[in-house]
C-alpha cells in the first residue's frame, strides 16, 4: 500500500486554502518557462541552532536544513498529506509494523550510498544519541531491521503519526560515514542529500550552499546556489530586499505587506501555516490552576481586534491549536470564545476573584512582541485582568517559563508539527516540557491523546482529534489567538515561489529570471 | 536673574540650558497634568495619524497620542540619568577618596580594577550586565552607574593626591582627628569640585545611555513610554512614518545638550585659574 | 630606532601588566554571567527541550562543576589560544571572532578617519579665529555632536540616504578580505553614524590645545619677531596638535567599540558587537569570554602603541 494516509478530498477546504494562496496558482501557470542558475539570496531571521537535524533544537532550523537534506517522507504543499521522498512507499503490514522501502540510486554528498543501513543508523541516531533532541519523536519505535533497501520499524503500540513524523527533523537523513567522521563537529558539517551542499556556515552572519551536481530529483536544483543572510530584525531584512542586497525574505509579519504592496518592484507570497499565536498557561499552579480564570483571559480577549492591530487583519483567528483548513482540525470550535469582557468578569468572580485578578506573563523584548503584548495589556484590562510582562531576549524567553516556572502565561508562537497528534502531545502532554506545570491539564487527556494516534484510518483519527480538542477547549488549557500567516516578500526576478500549509518555506521551485 | 548668570560665568547658553532643565523636571513632574491623553491609551482604528488638532504629533503604532507618550516618556529619561550617575557617584567617589588617600597596596589594587574596567567598552558592559540582571530601567541603569563608576574612582582618586599633600590634611592628622573625619571634613569638600562637573556631564551620557539600551529593548519596559523605546517602535515603520522618529530623537538631543552645557558652565565657573574662553 | 631599549622596556611592561588584567577582566565577567539566575542547559535545549535532555546537558556541558572549575577550565585552554566553542552553536569561538573582528574594525576604523578627517580641519579654524562667528559655529555644531543619540542618527541617514536616495544599502556588510569597495560602500553610513560624537570630540580637543598653545608666551614671541600666523601654526602648533590627536585616538578607538553595538543592531551588521550581546543574553560564556579577552587585548595594544607614538613624535616625552 503506498501511502496508506489517503485524505478524502472532499474534507480538506481547498478553497479557503486557496484564497489564502494567490501566489501558488499563479505560480503553476509559469511553470514552464523555468531557467536554471543564479544564486538565491535570503534573508533568515534567525541564526540556525545547528545543520544536524538531530541535534538542532528551533522550529526555524528547517527552511535551512531543506535544501540540504531530502527526508523520508514528504509532505503536499497544500494538504500536509504525506508523500513519497527519499522513502518511496511504505506500508503498515499490522497495526504495530511500518516497512519502509528506500529509494535506490541515491547518494549522499560525500558519495557514500543511501541504503537501508544507512536509515538505520540514522534512526537508531536520533533514537539514543546523547545529544539527539528528537527521542521523543521516535518514542513508539521498539527495534529497526534493515536489509537491502528495506527498514522495518516494530513498534511498542501502533502508531499512524510515524510517516508524517518521517517527513520532519527524524527522517532526514545524513551520512553515517560524515556523522562517524565529525563526531560533535557535525553539527557545522550537513552531509545530506539534498539539492544544495553546505559551504560554510559562519554564525549569526551566513549559511553558504551550492548546488549537487548529482541531485536524484529530475530538473533540479534550479539554483546554482543559495545564501541565507542572517538578520533578526524582520523590518531590516525586508529592507536588505527592497534595497536589492537579497532576493528573498520570509516569516515576515502581515504589518509588513503594506510596504511591500507599496515597493512596486517587490512580489510576495501570503500562505497558510501551522504558527499558531498563542499563550501557553502554567496550569499546575494557582491562579491558573482554575478553570474558570483560564476561561476568562479567552473571553477577555477580542481576537479580531488583535488581528488587525497586530497582524494587518490577514491572519486567521482561532480558538484552537489547527487552523480550519487542516485535515484534523475540529472546525466547531476554532471560534469557542468569543469577545466578552463581561462573560470574563463573571467568570472570574465565580473563579474567587470578584475584585479582578493580577497575571505575570513571560515575554519576547523584540519589537513586535511587545506590540503584541500592549494590546493584550488594554483588552484584559477591561475585563478585570491586570496584565504585566516580564521580558526576556532571545531563546531564554521560553525557558524562564517552562524550565524556571517564571510567570503564569508566555506569549509565544506554536511553530506547529506535520504530524497534529505531535503538536497536541508536545504543548498539552503529561510532563511534556510545554506543558510548564508537567501535569495533566484535564482528566482524561492522555487516553485522548494516545488515540489519536491509534488507527492510521483517517476517519477514526479525525474523530479522535475531535474528542481531543473538546477536552482542551472546554478546559481552556491555552489562549489561542491566530494563525499568523506566513509572508515572503521576493524581488522582481525570483519566480515560482509557492507557500505551504506547513508554513515552513522550501524554495526547490524557485529559479531567478535575468 | 543677573546673580544667576553671574554665577554661571556670565555664560547665557547655561542660563538657557538650566531654565530649559527646570522646565523639564516641572514637565516630568506634572506629566499627568499636562499631557493631552493617557500615555497607554490605544486606538486601535487610529494609528499612525499624522498630526492634527487632536493629536499634535500624531499617533503610534498603536494609535496613542505621541505628544502625551512624549511628555510621560520625560520622567523615565531624568529618573534614569539620575539613578545611573548616583549609582556611579555612590561607588566612585568612596572607592577613589579611599584609593587616593590610603595609598600602598589598597591604592594599587583599586587603581588596577580601575584600569581593568575601563578597558572595555562601557555599553557593551552594560549590555552585558543587564542582559544578566534582567531586563528593566532600574537594572539598565545600575548597569549604566556600575560601567561610570571606575572612571568618577580615577578622577576622585588623582583629586585626594592633591589635596592629601595640603598642609591643613596633614595638620588635622596629628591633632589625631580619626580618618573618616579627616576624609569628610578636609579631603572631601576640597577635592569634589572636578567631580562635580563630571557628574553633571555623566547625566548626558547616561541619558544617552538609557536611550540606546531602550532602543535596544533593554531599557525601560512598554507600555510605559520612553524616548528611546518610542524611536525603536519608530524604525519598525520608518517607511511608512517616517515623521514618527524625529520629536523622541529630537528630545533626547536638547536634553543632552543642556547636561552638556551646564557641565562646560559649571567647569568654567568652579576653575577660576582657567581663562574662559 | 624604534627599537631602542626603553621602547623595549615600555612594550615588556605592558605585557605582564596584561597577564592580570585579562584575568581580572574574565573572572568578573565569568562570575557575573555564573552567579545571576537563568538555566543555560534549558535555553539550550530550546524547542525540542525535555527534562532528561536539560539533565543531560548540564552535564555534558560541565555546567554541574564548582564555579571554580568552569572558569579554570576555561582559563587553561585560553592560555594555550583555545578559546573552546559556542554553546550555542558548537562554532569555534577564535574562528567567530576573526570573522568579525574585520567587519567591527571596518566600522570603526571609518568612523575614526570620518572623526579626523572632519574634526582636524574645523579644529584648526576654530582655533584660529578663537572668538569669530564661525568659531562659535563650530563648537555650537561640536557641543550639538556629543548630545546626539548615534542610533538616531543613523535611522536619519537610513531613511534619506538608503530609503529615499538608494544611494547605501541600508543593511547588512561585506568581508573587505571578498570584496573591498563593497565593504567600504556598506561601512559608509555606519561609519558616518559613529563618528558624529567622535568629530565634536577631535574639534573640541584640539581647539583648546591650539589655543593653549597659540597664546603661550613662546609662541606670542615668534609673533612678535614677526612670523605669519600660518608659520606659526605649522612649525610650532602640528607637533603638539600631534600628541593631542594621539590621546583622543586613544579615548575614542575604546568609545567607538562600545557606539558599534547599537548601530551595528541599526543596520544590521554582523560584527563583534552583535556578538557579544547576543551572547551575554543567553549567557554563552564561552563566546562573551573570548570578546572580553578579544577587546583588552585591542584596547591594550592601542595604548601601548599610543605610548610608542608618543615617544617618536615628541622625543621629550620620558619613558618612565
Amino acid at each position: 500500500m503506498n501511502a496508506p494516509i489517503k485524505l478524502p478530498s472532499g474534507r480538506i477546504d481547498r478553497r479557503t486554502f486557496l484564497a489564502l494562496t494567490g501566489a501558488a496558482a499563479m505560480a503553476g501557470g509559469e511553470a514552464k518557462a523555468q531557467k536554471r542558475g543564479g544564486t538565491l539570496r535570503l534573508s533568515a531571521q534567525s541564526n540556525p541552532s545547528s545543520l544536524d537535524p538531530q541535534t538542532g533544537n528551533s522550529g526555524s532550523d528547517h527552511v535551512i536544513l531543506y535544501p540540504l537534506y531530502d527526508s523520508l517522507v514528504e509532505w503536499d504543499y497544500t494538504t500536509l498529506q504525506a508523500k513519497p521522498g527519499l522513502a518511496e512507499k511504505w506500508a503498515y503490514p499490522d497495526p504495530s509494523t511500518l516497512v519502509l522501502t528506500i529509494r535506490d540510486g541515491v547518494t549522499f554528498h560525500d558519495g557514500t550510498k543511501l541504503d537501508g543501513a544507512a536509515v538505520r543508523y540514522n534512526l537508531m541516531r536520533a533514537m539514543s544519541h546523547e545529544r539527539s533532541n528528537i527521542k521523543s519523536d521516535l518514542g513508539t519505535v521498539a527495534e529497526i531491521t534493515a536489509s537491502g533497501q528495506t527498514v522495518t520499524l516494530k513498534l511498542k503500540q501502533p502508531d499512524s503519526a510515524l510517516p508524517l513524523i518521517l517527513s520532519d527533523r527524524a527522517g532526514m537523513m545524513s551520512s553515517p560515514k560524515a556523522m562517524e567522521e565529525h563526531g560533535r563537529d557535525y553539527d557545522r558539517r550537513a552531509v545530506g542529500t539534498g539539492a544544495m551542499k553546505l559551504v560554510s556556515w559562519a554564525d549569526n552572519e551566513r549559511v553558504v550552499m551550492v548546488k549537487n551536481d548529482s541531485y536524484w530529483k529530475k530538473d533540479r536544483p534550479l539554483q546554482d546556489g543559495m545564501v541565507f543572510q542572517i538578520i533578526p530584525e524582520l523590518p531590516t531584512g525586508l529592507r536588505s530586499v527592497t534595497a536589492g542586497q537579497n532576493d528573498l525574505v520570509y516569516y515576515l509579519v502581515p504589518q509588513q505587506k503594506q510596504l511591500i504592496d507599496r515597493a512596486r518592484t517587490l512580489g510576495s507570497a501570503v500562505g497558510p501555516s501551522l504558527l499558531c499565536v498563542q499563550a501557553y498557561f502554567n496550569y499546575g499552579r494557582a491562579p491558573l490552576d482554575n478553570v474558570k480564570v483560564r476561561q476568562a483571559l479567552n473571553y477577555a480577549v477580542d481576537r479580531e481586534e488583535f488581528n488587525k492591530a497586530t497582524h494587518g487583519g490577514i491572519a486567521e483567528t482561532t480558538s484552537t491549536i489547527l487552523p480550519r483548513a487542516h485535515w484534523a482540525c475540529a472546525t466547531e470550535y476554532s471560534g469557542t470564545f468569543t469577545y466578552d469582557p463581561d462573560r470574563a468578569r463573571k467568570l472570574l468572580a465565580e473563579g474567587g476573584h470578584p475584585n479582578g485578578i493580577d497575571i505575570l506573563g513571560v515575554g519576547y523584548a523584540e519589537q513586535l512582541q511587545v506590540q503584541q503584548q500592549e494590546v493584550l495589556i488594554e483588552q484584559m484590562r477591561k475585563a478585570g485582568i491586570r496584565l504585566r510582562w516580564e521580558r526576556y531576549t532571545g531563546p531564554p524567553t521560553p525557558a524562564a517559563f517552562f524550565a524556571e516556572k517564571k510567570g503564569d502565561i508566555l506569549l509565544a508562537p506554536w511553530t506547529g508539527r506535520p504530524d497534529p497528534s505531535l503538536t497536541y502531545q508536545l504543548v498539552f502532554g503529561t510532563g511534556s516540557y510545554f506543558n510548564a506545570g508537567r501535569g495533566e491539564g484535564a482528566p482524561g487527556l492522555t487516553e485522548a491523546l494516545l488515540a489519536t494516534r491509534a488507527s492510521d484510518d483517517l476517519t477514526v483519527r479525525k474523530e479522535a482529534f475531535r474528542k481531543l480538542q473538546k477536552i482542551v477547549t472546554e478546559n481552556a488549557l491555552h489562549l489561542p489567538l491566530l494563525f499568523r500567516p506566513e509572508l515572503t516578500a521576493y524581488s522582481a526576478k525570483v519566480k515560482g515561489y509557492k507557500p505551504n500549509l506547513l508554513g515552513k518555506p522550501k524554495f526547490e521551485d524557485v529559479w531567478l529570471e535575468g | 536673574m543677573r546673580a544667576l548668570r553671574a554665577w554661571l560665568g556670565g555664560n547665557s547658553a547655561a542660563v538657557l540650558a538650566l531654565f530649559f532643565l527646570v522646565a523639564l523636571f516641572t514637565l516630568a513632574l506634572m506629566a499627568p497634568l499636562i499631557a493631552p491623553y493617557v500615555p497607554t491609551a490605544q486606538n486601535l482604528g487610529n494609528t499612525l495619524a499624522e498630526p492634527s488638532w487632536q493629536h499634535w504629533m500624531g499617533t503610534d503604532d498603536l494609535g496613542r497620542d505621541v505628544l502625551s507618550r512624549l511628555i510621560h516618556g520625560a520622567p523615565a529619561s531624568l529618573f534614569a540619568s539620575l539613578l545611573a550617575v548616583g549609582v556611579a557617584t555612590a561607588i566612585g567617589v568612596p572607592v577613589g577618596l579611599l584609593a587616593g588617600f590610603l595609598g600602598g597596596w589598597v591604592d594599587d589594587a583599586i587603581s588596577r580594577v580601575i584600569d581593568t574596567l575601563l578597558s572595555f567598552p562601557g555599553i557593551v558592559l552594560a549590555i552585558g550586565v543587564t542582559g544578566a540582571l534582567g531586563i528593566g530601567l532600574t537594572n539598565a541603569m545600575l548597569a549604566v552607574g556600575i560601567v561610570f563608576a571606575p572612571g568618577l574612582a580615577r578622577l576622585m582618586r588623582a583629586q585626594t593626591l592633591v589635596v592629601k599633600q595640603e598642609l591643613y590634611v596633614d595638620a588635622s592628622r596629628c591633632f589625631g582627628a580619626s580618618l573618616s573625619r579627616i576624609l569628610l571634613k578636609h579631603v572631601m569638600p576640597n577635592a569634589v569640585q572636578p567631580v562635580i562637573v563630571q557628574v553633571t556631564l555623566l547625566l548626558a551620557v547616561a541619558l544617552l545611555a538609557e536611550a540606546s539600551l531602550s532602543f535596544l529593548g533593554l531599557g525601560v519596559q512598554p507600555p510605559q513610554p520612553s524616548w528611546g523605546g518610542m524611536l525603536a517602535r519608530a524604525y519598525n515603520y520608518m517607511e511608512l512614518a517616517p515623521e514618527q522618529m524625529y520629536a523622541p530623537g529630537i528630545a533626547i538631543l536638547l536634553t543632552a545638550l543642556a547636561f552638556n552645557t551646564l557641565g562646560e558652565a559649571l567647569r568654567q565657573a568652579l576653575d577660576p585659574t582657567r581663562r574662559r574662553r | 630606532m624604534l627599537a631602542n631599549a626603553p621602547r623595549l622596556m615600555l612594550v615588556g611592561r605592558r605585557l605582564v601588566q596584561f597577564v592580570p588584567v585579562i584575568v581580572l577582566a574574565t573572572f568578573v565577567v565569568f562570575g557575573l554571567l555564573k552567579l545571576v539566575p537563568g538555566d543555560l542547559a534549558a535555553t539550550l535545549a530550546g524547542e525540542y527541550a525535555t527534562e532528561e535532555r536539560i539533565a543531560q546537558i548540564r552535564e555534558s556541558y560541565g555546567l554541574n562543576d564548582p564555579f571554580l572549575v568552569q572558569y579554570g577550565r576555561w582559563l587553561w585552554n585560553a592560555m594555550q589560544l583555545d578559546l573552546s566553542r559556542s554553546f550555542q552553536s558548537n562554532e569555534p569561538v577564535l574562528e567567530q571572532i576573526m570573522h568579525r573582528f574585520p567587519t567591527t574594525m571596518l566600522l570603526v576604523v571609518g568612523a575614526l578617519l570620518v572623526s579626523l578627517v572632519v574634526g582636524v580641519p574645523l579644529g584648526i579654524l576654530a582655533a584660529t579665529n578663537a572668538g569669530s562667528r564661525l568659531d562659535v559655529a563650530v563648537t555650537s555644531l561640536s557641543s550639538f555632536g556629543v548630545a546626539l543619540p548615534n542610533f538616531w542618527l543613523a535611522m536619519i541617514l537610513v531613511a534619506t540616504f538608503s530609503l529615499s536616495w538608494g544611494w547605501f544599502p541600508a543593511t547588512g556588510a561585506v568581508r573587505f578580505g571578498a570584496d573591498p569597495a563593497g565593504a567600504i560602500w556598506h561601512a559608509v553610513l555606519p561609519s558616518i553614524a559613529l563618528a558624529a560624537g567622535g568629530i565634536a570630540e577631535v574639534v573640541r580637543q584640539l581647539r583648546s590645545a591650539l589655543i593653549e598653545i597659540l597664546s603661550s608666551q613662546y609662541v606670542r614671541t615668534l609673533y612678535a619677531k614677526g612670523l605669519s600666523p600660518s608659520a606659526i601654526l605649522w612649525k610650532h602648533g602640528l607637533k603638539n596638535v600631534a600628541v593631542t590627536l594621539l590621546t583622543v585616538i586613544g579615548l575614542l578607538a575604546s568609545r567607538l567599540l562600545g557606539g558599534a553595538v547599537v548601530i551595528e543592531a541599526v543596520f544590521a551588521i554582523p560584527g563583534m558587537g552583535s556578538m557579544v550581546v547576543r551572547a551575554a543574553i543567553v549567557k554563552d560564556f564561552p563566546v562573551v569570554q573570548g570578546v572580553v579577552f578579544t577587546m583588552v587585548i585591542l584596547v591594550i595594544a592601542i595604548n601601548l602603541m599610543i605610548d610608542l607614538l608618543y615617544t617618536i613624535v615628541d622625543p621629550r616625552v620620558a619613558l618612565k
